[in-house]
């Protein structure tokens, strides 16, 4: 009823936010959502104005190092963490402005899998108790479709039925990590947040748990937010990715465009500071130096203009007096845009080579 | 010939006696490493990677039930046979360590500063004023700015990264001759990574150390190693220089942990290749080829003999039954996991 008027006021502002343009409406719609905290030395901004949107079997995958905001954006997304600002709507639902009650009826369309699978399962509870907790909680279903459904759950990650009445400290990391996957899809949701879910488990392990959720996505139709601060496994599972810095999402787009054709200086530093097994190895990390300069400033006291300048080998004046807002790389149709008043000037630089950049030709 | 080795270790076991039985943790490991050498040590956990730069320094909690067997010659001396005294004197003397988490190995209650110092006096005999001063030389080194105010804080004021720093400036105070380096940058974000893995890379060439990196990661050996060998159940399953490694991978255990592993230059092709089942917990200690059981090519032989290190070309050796025929076949085909053009 009141869709006239969005779209209205979208038009009117002239910029849209280039992360929502030209995208379906999407199942899971996050909104500039700002999320402010109280630490002890003051007050700080984790999460400055967050837009971002997710299809249906749509994979958007979140990265950037720690401080940048991913976890704390999750947490927003899933209304457990306050915002100061903005929306996140949820099948066209206004997540914000549910009463309690109401909230609680949606959340099984949204699930989560955390990093630590061993801290985040009950230990006293047995395997199949724990995947059918959710159906239990938000009264889904009688006791025989609730057995059917933790069946099918455990089956589709992969877990024998012989673990069923074992305690999670019975089985193995990744058997854990399997059963919280379980746990998140049993309920049918429309929705996974996956924050860093195989930065804890060992390299072979990481592979068996990265495939379930590459199957799952495709047979459940699943729209996930798969935040990681693993390049090579976000661009692995992602459709489209999100590069969040101090608060921000500086670049996003396809995965495919963002990973070979980076057009911010930080996502350039990210992408080349990625040790791979290869014979340029050191030469790429020495390039990865000359683009990320410096330390992580505080977020107490973040950099005024650009966040990235007090770290960028471009950045001028201009990027000290004004932020850049999100700007659509041009023959893009708007899927990949980023906060940068220079990229025009600053070449791609795929990682793909340690290639030197305009500036350093220079003379 | 070539130069004396820096350390030569010789069929080194390691046995830890646990409530459920004996864990053959390193199973009969022979290496050399020459001054000034790199070497990465690649496996999944468990492998016995760990347990190995330990050993090389007797480097145990004292409530480990543990016997160590073998020989590790380091600077003339066997390190598993001289007494204590002289082994502190190695231990962070001539061998310096760094681990994946420095907040465990740095004292939080004291100024980092200080904590260099302490070792500087303990390792090269300097006074007070001389050891202060020096410490502060080497936070400049390892590149942490403003190092005279940095060396008056505790530990807990740095960030990750910095206290990486911190640990690597303590563990090369006193110019080792060897740098044993476990997962140093596991903990870390990746534009710091690649900083401390550059860092470690020029220290070596500057001070003309050894390193010994140990990590499950091929792209951070790549960037900072020229050798590298492989562990599987406690023994070396392959060992190689890098580059010939990347062309070669001869062992299917190497090659399994090369596929398993998406890579970031590949956009999503399709699943990944798990290697399937896990590590045997007791480590070592058998009668047949430890991988054989998730080994996809495994036949009688693997099951029945342990298979001995194969010459499979210049300084690439491959414990393998199969590695002789592997060889000839990787130097036709290349492996499933290069580059594709």
């Amino acid at each position: 009823m009141s869709d006239a008027v969005v779209v209205g006021s979208t038009l009117d502002t002239g910029s849209p936010e280039p992360e929502e343009a030209a995208g379906p409406r999407g199942v899971l719609e996050v909104n500039d959502v700002m999320v402010e905290f109280d630490t002890d030395a003051g007050r700080i901004t984790a999460v400055d104005g967050v837009s971002l949107h997710l299809a249906t079997g749509e994979t958007l995958g979140l990265v950037g190092e720690s401080g940048c905001g991913k976890s704390t954006l999750a947490r927003a997304i899933m209304q457990l963490v306050p915002m100061q600002r903005g929306s996140v709507r949820l099948e066209g639902t206004d997540l914000g402005t549910l009463p309690r009650r109401e909230l609680r009826r949606m959340r099984h369309r949204i699930q989560m899998v955390f990093q630590d699978p061993r801290g985040s399962l009950d230990p006293r509870m047995s395997v199949s108790t724990i995947i059918g907790e959710p159906l239990r909680v938000h009264g889904i279903g009688d006791r025989t479709s609730r057995a059917r459904a933790v069946a099918e759950a455990m089956e589709l990650v992969g877990l024998p039925t012989a673990v069923s009445d074992r305690l999670p400290s019975e089985l193995s990391g990744g058997q854990q990590q399997r059963v919280g996957i379980a746990r998140a899809i049993v309920t049918d949701p429309a929705v996974l947040v996956c924050d860093e879910p195989v930065s804890a488990l060992d390299v072979s392990i990481q592979a068996q748990i990265i495939n379930v959720l590459d199957e799952l996505r495709d047979e459940l139709d699943l729209a996930m937010l798969f935040i990681a601060h693993d390049l090579s496994v976000v661009r692995h599972l992602s459709d489209r990715v999100a590069v969040m810095y101090l608060g921000q999402i500086v670049e996003t787009g396809t995965a495919s465009e963002v990973f070979t054709e980076p057009r911010h200086p930080y996502t350039q530093g990210l992408i080349t500071s990625v040790p791979r097994a290869d014979a340029e190895s050191a030469t790429r990390l020495q390039t990865a130096r000359r683009l990320v300069l410096g330390e992580l400033p505080s977020l107490l006291d973040p950099p005024s203009g650009c966040r990235y300048r007090t770290r960028c080998p471009y950045a001028d004046d201009e990027c000290a007096a004004t932020e850049p807002p999100p700007e659509a790389v041009d023959h893009t149709d708007g899927l990949h845009s980023l906060r940068c008043h220079h990229w025009r000037d600053i070449a791609v630089r795929s990682g793909a080579q340690p290639s030197s950049n305009s500036q350093e030709q220079a003379p | 010939m070539s130069v004396l080795p820096l350390l030569e270790v010789d069929d080194l076991h390691v046995t830890f006696n646990t409530a459920s039985g004996p864990v053959h943790a390193v199973d009969g490991v022979s290496f050399t490493m020459a001054p000034g050498a790199s070497l990465g040590v690649v496996g999944e956990s468990g492998s016995g990677k760990s347990v190995t730069a330990r050993a090389l320094l007797r480097l145990f909690a004292i409530t480990d039930d543990v016997r160590v067997s073998g020989s590790v010659h380091f600077d003339g001396a066997d390190l598993l046979r001289v007494d204590e005294r002289r082994l502190r004197h190695v231990r962070g003397g001539q061998i310096g360590m760094i681990f994946q988490d420095p907040l465990t190995s740095l004292n939080p209650l004291m100024a980092v500063g200080e904590q260099i110092a302490e070792s500087l006096r303990l390792h090269r005999g300097m006074g007070r004023a001389e050891a202060a001063s020096e410490a502060v030389e080497l936070l400049a080194r390892v590149g942490i700015a403003d190092p005279e105010k940095r060396a008056t804080e505790l530990p807990s004021s740095f960030s990750g990264g910095m206290r990486q720093r911190v640990m690597i400036s303590l563990a090369i105070a006193c110019r080792p001759r060897l740098l044993i380096a476990d997962e140093p940058t596991t903990a870390l974000d990746v534009t710091v990574q690649a900083e401390i893995l550059l860092l470690l890379d020029e220290l070596r060439r500057s001070e003309g150390m050894a390193l010994m990196l140990i990590t499950h990661d091929f792209g951070v050996v790549a960037a900072t190693c020229e050798d590298v060998q492989v562990m599987y159940a406690g023994k070396l399953v392959e060992k190689a220089s890098m580059t010939h490694l990347f062309d070669r991978a001869n062992h299917p255990y190497t090659e399994g942990l090369l596929r398993l592993v998406p890579r970031f230059e590949d956009a999503h092709t399709g699943r990944l290749h798990p290697i399937p089942g896990q590590p045997p917990i007791t480590g070592g200690g058998g009668s047949s080829c430890a991988f054989a059981p998730r080994c996809a090519h495994a036949f009688d032989r693997c099951h029945r003999e342990i298979p001995p290190e194969v010459a499979v070309g210049p300084e690439h050796l491959s414990a393998c039954w199969l590695a002789a025929d592997r060889a000839k076949e990787g130097t036709e085909a290349g492996r499933p996991w290069r580059r594709t053009p």
